[in-house]
């Protein structure tokens, strides 16, 4: 079997513009979250709403924050 | 007749150095030694033709140097060419192994050569042997001046030495240039243009020796590495970067008096000829990210330019180097994953090149570090040489259990070892997802601290007045936000009795109107049911007094839109079923809209209001 070159799972020419689009989104939901928290009082607040939001945000911003890394040339 | 009587004369000199019976009956019948002096890197190339007089097979051919020199040997190559003439194209190259053969003199260093087949007997082989030495080039006068050429002295033996007999034999010496101090001379010696000719000197004894030294002019800028260390760092995110730190001296002769930079700036081409004032490294094709930078991050001069293949980084110390300075640098720089890593037979396996990219620098120390992704496992180096393996671990970005390393040591090392090595390793590649991973759970850890900030009661004393009207308020709030959402469900409800209104003018399917009304009915109890006990908290707590009033002629408002909107719905559907004049109803109606109209614009400036409490 002949060596096969291995490359990167994503290509290389995507990191920024998967950054920029993965953190916006991160960023938005972030707001929305922290907004949801300010205005919702103590009793009407859902634990499981607040989670979801959180996690959602939170996958956008990590792979966002990767791609970031990756695209400024640290290469994790 | 000369040369008969000097020969004689070096018999006594050789019987003295032969200690025992050479055990070998094979022969050199020729030999054509070639020692190329033109760098700071002694090259010496010999072709032998081995001749076996004996009567066993013979398998293996040793190659001998005196101790001083083998100190110094960096690389030894040994290598035989199929084919005669100009037609030879494919070298095979042999191995060579360190060997101590019983009853040979004691300060000669024996190489042994494995000859493909054995050699039977009265045949003859033909073997090309590569020999490479550093610092074997000795400065004299051992300092000079800025203005001074650098002298060098090499020495070495005329004769080949041997464990077997040499029966014809030449060597030359080839030099930088033709400007040569003095040199050995014996019969048959000739200077012509750069080169001198020693020979040919005719059946030789073996360990015949007679000392040459070739004192010359070179000017060819002597920079040692005393230590590199490269580091290749694999991302399986599409990138290796190198980073080599070199600690590095000029190794020629060092610099008697001071330095003038006005003379050296002045004259260039003759003041400090031997300096260095750049280095040029040669980097791999599509290396990107290229840097240079000294010890305490000063960014020099460096120019960068590059062709399909090959990168060159020309780089200058901040001052030009003259015999015995200093300097240390670090350069680094990006290349593409898929130029060197590859994967066979389920593992993955890099493939780069071993030594500096600088030309014809020699490194007394050189550390390669490989540092592997973190998950890998099974790892093992094939280096084409000897080198000191080792691991460690090595902690860099978003690592947990840290990134395993592998280090290759090596001293003496010339561009004849810039060739490929690999690493082979196992990884999955699932274990890329390890670093999304620790900064997605960064990120989820501080919303959930901002969670659980949002949900704790920090406040110390539980029953003082301030406390419980702040809960009181809080729980009002909630209770007006549920209010505030029913009302808001009871308004879309409306909205679904319009549309079917709307929906019997233009099908006049009075039977799916009736349906929809039963079921609005239906919710609007429902609802009710549900106000009820959340209007009598309200009703009842002090902290709702405020609001109250409000929240009562919200509930007003929207029980007089209801009736309107019932009365309208029934007057409707009646003008339908009785198929009364569609004018009659209409003017009915249309008093009755205005009033909704109004209704419901003043229920949602109160829900605007109360939404903002």
């Amino acid at each position: 079997m002949a060596p096969k070159p291995i490359t990167s799972p994503v290509p290389v020419e995507w990191y920024p513009s998967l950054s920029v689009l993965m953190l916006s989104i991160g960023l938005v939901l972030t707001a929305s979250f922290f907004i949801y928290e300010a205005t919702s009082s103590k009793r009407s607040r859902s634990l499981a709403k607040e989670i979801t939001i959180g996690a959602v945000s939170s996958f956008f911003l990590g792979f966002g924050s990767l791609f970031l890394l990756l695209a400024t040339g640290v290469y994790v | 007749m000369a040369s008969m009587s000097l020969r004689f004369a070096f018999v006594l000199f050789w019987i003295s150095i032969l200690s025992s019976t050479v055990l070998s009956d094979l022969v050199i019948s020729k030999i054509d030694r070639r020692i190329d002096l033109t760098s700071q890197i002694v090259r010496v190339v010999s072709s032998l033709k081995v001749e076996n007089r004996g009567r066993d097979t013979a398998s293996e051919v040793l190659l001998a140097f005196p101790d001083i020199q083998a100190k110094n040997l960096a690389y030894l190559q040994s290598s035989h060419h199929e084919g005669k003439g100009k037609g030879k194209q494919s070298a095979v190259s042999l191995p060579v192994t360190l060997v101590q053969p019983e009853g040979m003199p004691s300060d000669l260093t024996f190489y042994s050569t494995s000859l493909p087949k054995g050699l039977e007997k009265g045949e003859s082989f033909t073997l090309d042997v590569l020999a490479v030495f550093t610092h074997s080039l000795k400065p004299f006068p051992e300092e000079i001046t800025q203005a001074d050429v650098q002298l060098v002295v090499y020495q070495d033996s005329a004769y080949y030495i041997s464990p077997y007999e040499v029966r014809f034999q030449t060597l030359a010496v080839r030099l930088p240039s033709g400007r040569v101090e003095s040199y050995t001379k014996y019969p048959s010696t000739k200077l012509v243009e750069s080169d001198i000719k020693y020979g040919p000197f005719e059946n030789l004894p073996p360990f015949s020796y007679i000392p040459i030294a070739v004192h010359f002019e070179s000017s060819y800028p002597f920079a040692v590495v005393q230590e590199l260390e490269r580091e290749l760092e694999i991302s399986h995110w599409g990138n290796i970067q190198v980073t080599e730190h070199y600690s590095l001296v000029h190794g020629g002769a060092p610099l008697k008096g001071g330095f003038s930079r006005i003379e050296y700036q002045s004259r260039p081409p003759i003041r400090g000829e031997s300096s260095i004032r750049h280095f040029i490294a040669m980097l791999p094709p599509r290396a990107h990210s290229v840097y240079y930078r000294d010890e305490i991050g000063n960014i020099s001069t460096s120019h960068l330019w590059s062709d399909s293949k090959m990168t060159y980084l020309q780089i200058e110390p901040r001052y030009p180097m003259f015999g015995g300075w200093r300097t240390s640098f670090t350069i680094g720089y990006g290349l593409p994953l898929r130029d060197l890593l590859y994967e066979a037979d389920g593992k993955r396996f890099l493939n780069i090149t071993f030594g500096c990219p600088i030309n014809e620098i020699v490194i007394d120390h050189l550390i390669v570090k490989v540092v592997l992704p973190e998950g890998s496992k099974e790892i093992s180096a094939a280096v084409p040489f000897v080198t000191k393996q080792s691991q460690e671990v090595k902690y860099s970005h978003l690592d947990i259990v840290g990134r395993p390393v592998i280090v290759l040591e090596k001293t003496n090392v010339v561009p004849e070892h810039n060739i490929h090595f690999q690493v082979y390793y196992k990884f999955n590649n699932l274990a890329l997802l390890m670093e999304p991973f620790l900064l997605i759970s960064g990120f989820f850890f501080l919303f959930i601290a901002c969670i659980v900030y949002m949900h704790t009661d920090a406040s110390i004393s539980k029953f003082s007045a301030s406390y419980l009207a702040k809960q009181q308020l809080d729980e009002v709030r909630a209770t007006v936000q549920q209010v505030l959402s029913i009302i808001n469900r009871v308004l879309a409800v409306h909205n679904k009795l319009e549309t079917s209104l709307r929906d019997l003018s233009r099908t006049g399917d009075v039977q799916s109107c009736k349906a929809a009304r039963k079921a609005a009915d239906g919710s609007f109890k429902d609802l009710a049911k549900e106000l009820k006990p959340l209007l009598g908290y309200l009703q009842s707590s002090p902290q709702a007094s405020q609001i109250w009033p409000k929240v009562e002629e919200l509930l007003s408002k929207e029980k007089e839109l209801q009736e309107k909107l019932m009365g309208k719905h029934s007057a409707i559907v009646d003008g339908f079923e009785k198929k009364s004049a569609r004018r009659e109803v209409e003017n009915r109606v249309a008093s009755i809209d205005q009033k909704l109209a109004i209704l419901r614009q003043e229920a949602d400036e109160l829900l605007d209001a109360l939404d903002d409490f």
